[in-house]
Formats: C-alpha cells, structure tokens, sequence
C-alpha cells in the first residue's frame, strides 16, 4: 500500500501530529526554564579527547559526512562538524572535511567558515580544508583513504549516512593510529564501525548529539519529547500485542495499529461503539 | 533539430529572469539588518515547509491528486536541477585546487596532475560517447571512440571500483581478528553471534550440522511436537541458528532503532522548518 | 626493551601477513572443485516460487541500481533472475537509478538475451537511467510513456512492442530490485498496491530487509551472491554464484579460525603474566 497522502491512512497523519506536538510542547517547556536530563553518550564525551590528541601530534583531524545527500541527516553532521571546528580552531589544528555530495560541499564550506569566524580565528581558514572529493561512492572512500594515508591523521569523525565504504574510512584511520569517534542513522554499517572505531553512536544517539553538546533548552526540549514520542510507541505495541492475543488479530484496534488500510474499520467499528 | 525554438527561448527568458531577481536581491539582503535577514530566511524556509505539509495533508480527488501535487512534482524536478548545478561547483573547487596544486608545484603535485589528465581524458570520451550515441551534431561511434571508451569504462573504472569494494573483505579480516576478543560480556557476545551467523548462512555450515548427526529435515510430526528432542536438535542446526538470529533478533532490534531514528529525523525537520534549530555555540 | 612473548605477537600479527593468508585462501578456493549443498532458506524459496509462478506475456519490472562495485554480489543476481525470467518467456523492462548501472545493466542483458533468442524492443526494454526514484515510480505508477518517453536506444516507449498493452506499472506483476542501496523503500512506498517485490540486495544490505519480508511487503529476496549460488541451485544451473560461494564459505571459516586463535593467544597471554 502506498502512502503518499494523509488519506492514505489517517492514524499514521495523526501519529505525525502527536509527535510534531510532543517535540514543540517539550520545547515551549524546556524554554521556560524547566530542567531536563540527557543520558550521558561517552563518544560525544570522547569529542574533546581525540582533538587535544589531534593538536599534540600536530597531525590534522578529518570529518566524513559519508554519502549524506543534503537533508536531515547533513545538517545535523554540519552541526556536530562546525562545533569540531571551533574546538579546532582554538588550537589551531590542521583539518579536512571530506564530502562526496557537492551540494553538502557548498553548505559545509559556509558553515566551517562561519566556525572559524565564531571562533575568532577567520584567518585560519583555509578554504582548500573542505573538498569535494566524488560523488562516486568507491571514488569517494578512496580519495578519503588515499589522504588519510599520506596526511596520517590523529582523529577522524565520522557521523552522517554510510554503504560499504564505512569500513575503509574506518580500517584506514586504524592503520594510520587515529582516534575514531562515528555516528551513524545507517543501521548496517553500525557493526564495521563498532568493529573498528573506537566510539561509536548509533541510530538516535546522532540526533541527540547537538542537544548533548550544546544542552540547549530547545534542542533538550526536543530529545525529551521525542523520548515520549518513542514511549507511546512501545506501549501500542504492548497494548496491540494483549489486545491481538486476547481478542483477535482481526480486532478493528490491531488492524489500525497494524495495517494500512486499518483506519476505516476502526472508525466503522468506534462509530458503533459510540453509537451504543 | 536539436532544440525546439519557442522552448529554448522560454527557458532562456526563465533563466534571465531568475539571475535578475538573484542580482536583485543580494544587495537587498545585505542591506537588512541581521535579525531582519534571519525573520526573512525563516518565513521562505516556513512557506517552503508549508507547501510540502499541506501536499500530504490536504485531501485528495479519485486520481489521487490534490491542488498542490502537479507544483509538487514540479518542485522536485527543480530540486534535480539543483544538485546537477552544485556538482559542477563541486567539479570547480576540485579542479581548481588541483591545478594550483599542480601549477604551484605544492607537496604531492604529481597525484594532482594524474587526477586533473584523468578527469579531462574520462570527461572527454564519455561526453563524445553520449553524443554519438545520440547522434548530436552528426557525430558517430567511431572504432577509436568504442575503443577507447571500452578501455576507461570497462577495463578501468569498473575494475578500480570492484577493486576498491574488494578492500572491504580483507578490511573485514582485520577488524575481526582485532576486535572481537572475549574482553567483556557485550563483546563476547558480539563475537559469538557473528561467528554463528558467518557460519550458518553458508552451505559450511549445512555441511557441518549434518556431520555431527543433527536432523536435516524438519518433518510434520517435529513442527507439531516442538518440544521433541528431535525438533530441538534440528533447531541446533548452524543454518537454523543463524537464520533465528537475523529473523528474530536483528529484525525487532532494527524496528526499534529505526523507530527511533524516524522519530529523531521527524524532530530535526520540525525544529529546521520552523527555525528553532540553532546548532551548537 | 623486552621481547615479545608469542602469544603478543600472535595477538598484533601485522596485518599484510593477514591480507595475504586470506588471498591465498581465495584463490585457492576459487580454483577448488569442492561442491557443498546448500540449506534453501524460505525467503530464496518463496523468490524462486514467485517468479516461477508467472506466466508466459507476464509483464515484469527489472530494478538495477548496481554498478561496478558491488559487480561480484549483484551481477550473479541479475544473471539468474534474466536467466528464470527468460526460461518462462516472460516479458521484462530493466531501469537504472545510478547513471553507471544503466550502461553496465543494459550490455549484460544484451549479451544474455542472445542466448534465449530474446529481442530487444519485441521481448524486453532497458528503459535507461532515471534520475529521480520518487518521480520515476510515481510516475510510472500513472503513465510509463509520458513518466519514460524513451528506452536506452531512444526508441519512443509507445513503439516497443515489447510495450503492447502496458499502460503504467498496474500492468505489471513483479518488481525485481536487484540493488546496493536504499531502493527498496521507495518501490514500497510508491509502487501500485498490488505490484508485489522481489529483492536482491548486497549481503549487508540484507539485514534492513527482514522486517519488510516479515511483513510481506516483500516476498522473497536472495542475499548477494550466496544467495545467488542458492537461487541458481534451484533453477538448476552453474553462474557466478556457483563459481563464487567456496571463496565466500571458505574466507568465513578462516576468519572464524583466526578471531578463535586470536582469542587463544589473549588467553594464553594472560595466563603468562599472571603466573
């Protein structure tokens, strides 16, 4: 069944409502001043340790958005990116932003330029730091490997979409001795990188990593109500799997629960009850 | 013909008009005031949002279509038109820094020319090739072309790309053999699990199974009576081990990370869209 | 500086020494003449069942979004599923979503069409590369002709004969996706309701597709070119699967075989400086 439109399965709209309202009420929260905790992820407290490695070798650090087309995913690794260089930037730190997207090129040279700005260090920029390197995926990871062979780079972040080429960026940066830290939202290529980095943060973990760092009420506010979102979720599944045990898989609440064209037999079904 | 006259002028006016307004509006914009610009970015960024919502929300006719879906289409088709644009800002700044590369004789110059001869000779023949099989401007295949590009695609960048994924495999043996050590719980039990699967998915396994005597066929009886000491030694089978360990460990494990991955895309989008998202300071 | 025991050395083994075992093993598994049965798993089963309840005229759509890289897991596939389709004289169309794959795609089904005297415009159609999958899908869910307008070889679509009765993919029975990447959630996602599909990803795609077989949103898949070898047992013939699976089942068991003695030596080692 496809779902192209709102009316294709109205539970589905409504469940992106509640998520949307969950995220924006926990935000108006967080904004008033409410105290909201964040789970401690050690990769992102690992950040700071692999650039200070970074400055006393004296060796560059690379950042790999991966094969991220411009989207979500991009802007949230441009985030973590830009926050990398204003550490950097402190230490005047050689680095290389590799991307394979040249769209995601010509965000990210904004973006570390902007970094090297906020940090008061416009100088250091070197607009040659950010390159375009293919959009070929295995063009891509050999440019990348090739670079960090001959440059011998002291830490290398990984965080956006990965394929196949996950495990040459992270083969590579154990061969040279690099510190790795990776996230990623690409559920296969979590194991190579769980493999051969030495963080690695996985699925969520990527979207809360700009809330973690910054801990800014509005980005806190919105982990908080993504966690609810996620809480709501796990109960319609338990409430589904009691309700299917003990009444029947082709009850009208499993059926919106569990398939596309469920929406109109539990209306049927709720306007009997009602009716009633 | 190679163009349509009437099209080829609308376009050529369409593409006037856009670098006009651009001309336009930059010196605008640099005029506003920094809070000004940012209320401006967020009520295009709002409106852009706005229309792709209100295509998935508004209803829809029996051809599946409401007013907004033909301009959504559209749109899509222009956001193409885009990323071809910014590759070839990306060819730019990759040609440009290896020319100065290679003109200013900086360390390493020489991968810099080998990249730049690679890139016009690929350029050139896989432009031509296109062209002749288009028949553009009376051009045809001609054997040096067929040659030639037979030589670069087939014999060249296919191979250096199979060669390239090929690393992967040996990349693989030595993270294995570094990584997975019995160091602690989590790792033990990563290490077993993919020994277990690397095992079972392939007929070695069958092949092991069976030498150790272990059912090889899970009859009607076995599938009634899943208690039987049978149907537990046939589920003892490495296929059977591997293929329960992707079914139904990994696939809830994925629902569940893919939950939260959606729920955390959901969120990011909603913070870009209505431009609370800050970044870092 | 105190030497190193054999056990330290036997953890940290430089791993050119590792590379090169393992290309050994390869080679010498590719040239072995060892044959091993293997265990059909359901979703080859079902994928094998699938196509080999079509009927002769069927209409079928060919998914290729491979390239170079991934030639040794993707083309087994693709050759097998040309090979069963074309054994039950079916019809097909191939589409490209990666500018590489349309080319790569488009010379084996020429090179493998000749065998089974298969013509192309009157039996099948390579409809070239499609730069949007969203667009394309969506499209030729309404219309193919205005969504594709021409094949490969420019032939306008309402010309093949190949084409005869086929207005969009409502007329088509079966998607095959043979792919190394995300495809398959927009084939489900914006194909027709009842166009069922089959999949063919790269072994480490695989892992994202079982909650969709789960589901029945896809109905069969075959993983990589062990999945390969395993679909071309079923149809009875000898392809690149067949010629792969030994390097794949073989290089499996050594690294399980060096990840055991990795672990020997740590063991060991401990156990040597504790006394």
């Amino acid at each position: 069944m496809s779902y192209q439109h709102a009316e294709d399965n109205w539970f589905a709209a409504i469940l992106i409502g509640f998520i949307a309202l969950a995220v924006l009420v926990n935000i108006w929260r967080a904004r008033r001043g409410k105290e909201l905790y964040i789970r401690r992820i050690p990769g992102l407290d690992a950040i700071d340790e692999a650039i200070g490695r970074s400055t006393e070798l004296g060796r560059p650090v690379t950042m790999i958005p991966g094969l991220t087309a411009f989207g979500v995913e991009a802007v949230q690794a441009l985030t973590i990116f830009k926050y990398i260089t204003k550490q950097i930037a402190r230490f005047a730190t050689p680095m290389r932003l590799l991307t394979a997207n040249a769209t995601v090129y010509a965000v990210a040279q904004e973006a570390i330029a902007d970094a090297y700005n906020e940090a008061g260090r416009p100088d250091l920029y070197d607009p040659d730091s950010v390159r375009f390197l293919s959009s070929e995926q295995f063009a891509f990871a050999s440019g990348v490997a090739g670079l960090m062979q001959r440059e011998r780079v002291a830490a290398n972040f990984m965080f956006g979409i990965f394929y196949a080429e996950s495990l040459i960026f992270a083969e590579t940066g154990n061969i040279v001795g690099a510190v790795q830290i990776a996230g990623t939202v690409s559920f296969t290529q979590v194991p190579f990188f769980v493999a051969a980095c030495d963080y690695t943060i996985i699925g969520d973990e990527f979207y809360a990593t700009s809330a973690y760092i910054s801990r800014e009420p509005v980005l806190l506010g919105s982990m908080v109500g993504q966690d609810l979102a996620k809480i709501s979720f796990a109960s319609m599944i338990v409430g589904g799997s009691l309700i299917s045990t003990f009444l029947g898989t082709d009850h009208p609440i499993v059926q919106l629960l569990g398939k596309p064209q469920g929406w109109q037999p539990f209306v049927e079904w709720l306007s009997q009850m009602l009716g009633r | 013909m190679l163009f349509d006259t009437t099209q080829l002028v609308v376009a050529l006016l369409w593409i006037a008009g856009a670098f006009a307004l651009a001309i336009a509006l930059i010196p605008l914009l640099g005029t506003l005031p920094p809070r000004g610009r940012f209320a401006l970015i967020s009520f295009v960024t709002f409106i852009a949002g706005l229309f792709f919502a209100a295509e998935f929300f508004l209803p829809v006719g029996e051809d599946n279509k409401n007013i907004l879906t033909d301009p959504f289409q559209k749109m899509q088709g222009s956001l193409q038109v885009i990323t071809a644009l910014s590759l070839g800002l990306g060819t730019y700044g990759l040609v440009r820094m290896h020319l100065r590369n290679a003109i200013q004789r900086r360390p390493q110059w020489g991968y810099s020319l080998v990249l730049l001869v690679a890139f016009v000779v690929m350029a050139f023949f896989s432009v031509w090739n296109t062209m002749a099989e288009k028949g553009l401007f009376g051009l045809k295949r001609t054997p040096l072309l067929e040659n030639a590009f037979t030589l670069l695609f087939d014999y060249t960048l296919i191979q250096l790309d199979a060669t390239m994924f090929s690393l992967i495999a040996f990349y693989i043996f030595s993270a294995a053999y570094r990584a997975f050590r019995i160091r602690s719980i989590e790792a033990s039990i990563l290490m077993f699990t993919a020994m277990l699967v690397m095992i079972g998915i392939v007929p070695l396994g069958k092949l092991i199974s069976d030498s150790i005597g272990l059912p090889a066929v899970q009859t009607a009886e076995m599938r009634t009576n899943p208690f039987m000491l049978e149907n537990i030694l046939y589920n003892l089978r490495l296929p059977q081990i591997a293929s329960w360990i992707q079914e139904t460990l990994n696939a809830p494990v994925q629902r569940a990370i893919e939950f939260g991955v959606g729920i955390g895309a959901l969120a990011m989008a909603i913070r870009l869209w209505l431009s609370l998202e800050r970044g870092i300071n | 500086m105190e030497a190193r025991s054999i056990w330290e050395r036997m953890m940290q083994i430089d791993r050119r020494i590792l590379y090169a075992i393992l290309a050994v093993n390869i080679v010498a598994a590719l040239m072995a003449r060892v044959a091993i049965e293997p265990d059909i798993p359901p979703p080859v089963k079902r994928f094998y069942d699938t196509i080999e309840a079509l009927q002769p005229g069927d209409m079928v759509m060919v998914s290729s979004t491979w390239s170079a890289g991934t030639l040794a897991e993707n083309q087994p596939q693709f050759e097998a599923v040309l090979k069963h389709l074309m054994r039950k004289r079916v019809r097909f169309t191939i589409i490209s979503f990666a500018p590489p794959a349309r080319d790569i795609s488009h010379r084996l089904a020429r090179r493998l069409t000749e065998d089974f005297g298969y013509v192309e415009g009157k039996d099948w159609a390579h409809f070239g590369y499609a730069p949007d999958i969203i667009i394309a899908v969506k499209g030729m869910s309404e219309d193919i002709v205005q969504a594709i307008r021409q094949d490969v070889r420019r032939v306008p679509i309402a010309e093949l004969e190949v084409m005869k009765g086929v207005k969009s993919l409502k007329d088509y029975k079966l998607v095959v996706d043979v792919t190394p990447s995300d495809t398959l959630t927009y084939w489900i996602s914006y194909r027709p309701p009842n166009l069922k599909i089959l999949y063919c990803p790269t072994s480490v795609m695989a892992a994202e597709a079982y909650t969709f077989l789960d589901s029945g949103q896809i109905l069969g898949m075959i993983t990589g070119a062990k999945g390969a070898y395993e679909y071309e047992r079923l149809l009875g013939i000898v392809g690149l699967g067949t010629r792969f699976i030994n390097a794949i089942q073989f290089s499996h068991a050594l690294i399980i075989v060096f990840i055991l003695l990795g672990n020997f030596a740590m063991f060991m080692q401990r156990r040597t400086s504790a006394s």
